[in-house]
């Protein structure tokens, strides 16, 4: 301010109006003194610009306590969370499967008065993992399976322990076209036939037409991916990608329409993405049994598996906005899981994902 | 008296007009720089995954299987899927631009160009990314309609090059009406001043006579067939496959690059440098087809009185 004044000051003192028509003063020297003037008002000009860094917003010394958003009543053991009263950036990235349900609870999160950014990725289990556990840059990774002790050992080297946080779980839906009429279930042999060594729909069941099976996966990134070659290869991921007429992609939508456009196509996603297509694609039973609440909540589905957040208690204590909607998403996410397409946790493992939370948080509020 | 050595109008040193003239060479300068690194990088990671065990180049240039988690590493099926989406963007974009051109240069009254040309314009501006929504969502369905749904499959290359197609045909368009356009007048009214017709004259006089331009307008249209992306990584297909069925699906070079760069892939596996050794032949490609385009124009330029 005081620069500011000092710079008028100089510029009237130079402002030669004041000098009279008769006193005789040389034409150099006025040109000099208005070359001057120029010269101060381009100072004036360029100083003013430089204003903004003087300026002084509200002091950074009374930051708001971090933990107001923690309300007194308790919602299944965590306490309640105030969205309104969170600040702060929440990175997510991980798997397609748990995508659709994120989404929403970062959907709702926001809904109830949370304006902060939360981003959330779709890029595969094993994509999330890295970028959790390798390049250190998402605050919570998304799975569709239990995470390696190889990603945990990363993790310990950029000092994270990784907390896992069991969410739900997803019945992986084996489908085929609404136009197919043939394939209404098939057997764990069958389904490795499928999907790896036959070439013809009749090479697995002779009452199958004798055309190309159009296999649409989900890439290697994926966790989805690593799952279905666990559970019906037995850990081995060649015979899917050496599969004849396949097509890989992290993108399960690319995988619905692939699979929309021919009734000789099959695929394999989280039931999610299912449940939106419903019209246009089937799910096959596995074994007999069908894929659908009861069967899955009674264990016989074949192909459930469980749906995972993985955080690190630095990070939750840290910054609390992570904590903040670990909350939230535990506390709500039956309420939202089945409208997702998703079967929730069973309760024991919800509640061991309370704990892990409280644990984590121990002390802080 | 000196006899003068110096130019007659000696250069008085202006300072600011030296820093200007360095500063432009500069900028000069870092265009070849960039250029020179973007090749060191490539070769240095194409090097990283030729050294590794399980590549040979004979593998990588001859193999039919494109699968490298498996340790499948030939590149036939990603170059086979280019060329034919390059080869049929080319089928259609070719003709109907050296038309455009003909018609636009030969034929067409001022103010139909002035109407035509900023047309062409909008169409080269609508972003690729949209195309290939186009391809999935338009052409993809029409080529079911028209073929049937058990000939075209949901991801084909047939409907990723005709796409393709639409997207260079500004570029060959406005290349070649401007090849056509620098034929000078006194061939086209010796041509008609022995009778002959404006369509005649055309084809058989004006067009001979442009035809440096026009093949350097072909070769930089192919170039830029070959490195499109958006449009074959939507609807092309996503799995590598060696196919000449133009209704299949199949992956691209650029397709594959995308699909897997998108994905996280861990530094230093054989996986993350397989994209460096796509983008060299791609580079490599496309440089060889400017040097042969600019080799031609150079060539075969006649120079006209």
């Amino acid at each position: 301010m005081d620069f500011l004044v000092f710079l008028i000051s100089l510029s009237h003192f130079l402002n030669t109006s004041h000098l009279h028509s008769r006193q005789i003063i040389s034409k150099e020297l006025i040109v000099r003194r208005k070359h001057m003037k120029k010269t101060v008002l381009m100072l004036m000009i360029v100083s003013a610009l430089f204003l903004p860094l003087f300026a002084q917003g509200k002091s950074d010394a009374q930051e708001s306590d971090p933990f107001s958003w923690i309300e007194d009543q308790m919602i299944n053991g965590l306490p309640g969370v105030n969205p309104i009263k969170v600040t702060g950036t929440i990175v997510t990235a991980g798997s397609s499967t748990v995508f659709p349900l994120s989404e929403r609870m970062a959907e709702r999160f926001t809904e109830e008065g949370y304006n902060g950014t939360i981003t959330v990725d779709s890029i595969g289990s094993g994509a999330g993992f890295e970028r959790f556990t390798v390049a250190g840059e998402t605050d919570i990774s998304n799975a569709s399976r239990p995470i390696k002790s190889k990603e945990i050992d990363q993790a310990k080297k950029i000092g994270r322990n990784p907390i896992e946080f069991k969410v739900g779980t997803d019945a992986l839906a084996v489908t085929v076209s609404a136009e197919n009429t043939f394939v209404k279930d098939v057997t764990m042999e069958e389904l490795a036939m499928i999907f790896g060594s036959a070439t013809y729909w009749s090479d697995v069941r002779s009452t199958w037409p004798r055309q190309q099976i159009q296999r649409f996966i989900p890439g290697t990134d994926s966790g989805t991916f690593d799952y279905f070659s666990e559970e019906v290869f037995d850990k081995d991921p060649a015979p899917m990608l050496n599969a004849s007429n396949v097509q890989l992609s992290e993108d399960d939508n690319i995988l619905v329409q692939g699979i929309e456009g021919s009734p000789y196509a099959i695929g394999y996603f989280g039931y999610a993405y299912y449940v939106e297509n419903k019209d246009k694609l089937n799910v096959l039973a596995i074994e007999g049994v069908e894929a659908n609440e009861e069967n899955v909540n009674a264990g016989l589905y074949p192909l459930a598996r469980p749906l995972f957040l993985y955080s690190d208690a630095a990070i939750m204590r840290e910054k609390p906005q992570v904590a903040a909607f670990i909350a939230f998403y535990l506390a709500y996410v039956n309420e939202e899981v089945t409208r997702v397409g998703y079967f929730p946790a069973d309760d024991a493992a919800l509640a061991k994902s309370r704990q892990g939370w409280l644990d984590a948080m121990e002390g802080l509020y | 008296m000196k006899s003068i050595q110096t130019h007659p109008f000696n250069k008085k040193l202006r300072i600011h007009e030296a820093f200007i003239e360095g500063a432009l060479f500069l900028f000069a300068l870092l265009s070849i720089a960039i250029t020179v690194s973007i090749v060191v990088i490539l070769l240095r990671e194409s090097l990283l995954f030729f050294e590794s065990d399980e590549v040979t180049i004979s593998g990588f240039l001859f193999g039919t299987k494109w699968q490298p988690m498996i340790g499948y590493f030939g590149i036939l099926p990603l170059l086979n899927a280019t060329l034919m989406t390059s080869l049929i963007a080319m089928i259609v974009a070719l003709p109907l631009g050296l038309a455009v051109g003909i018609y636009l240069s030969e034929y067409a009254d001022e103010q139909l160009k002035s109407v035509v040309k900023p047309v062409l314009e909008v169409l080269a501006g609508i972003p690729s990314i949209v195309y290939g929504y186009f391809a999935l969502t338009f052409m993809t369905p029409l080529l079911r309609s028209l073929f049937g749904d058990d000939v075209v499959q949901m991801y084909n290359m047939m409907s990723a090059g005709i796409v393709m197609g639409i997207l260079i045909l500004p570029l060959v368009a406005t290349m070649a009406e401007d090849a056509i356009a620098a034929v000078p007048v006194e061939l086209r009214l010796a041509s008609y001043a022995l009778g002959a017709t404006t369509l005649e004259t055309s084809i058989k006089v004006v067009v001979p006579a442009a035809l440096s331009g026009l093949s350097a307008t072909f070769l930089l249209g192919l170039s830029r067939a070959i490195g499109e992306t958006m449009i074959v990584a939507l609807a092309a297909g996503a799995g590598p496959k060696l196919t000449f069925n133009f209704f299949e699906g199949a992956e691209t070079i650029t397709g594959y690059i995308v699909r897997i760069s998108g994905g996280d892939v861990s530094y230093n596996s054989v996986d993350y440098t397989s994209i460096f050794a796509l983008g060299l032949i791609l580079f490599l490609m496309t440089f060889t087809l400017n040097m042969i385009s600019r080799e031609i124009s150079a060539r075969y330029q006649t120079e006209y009185e």
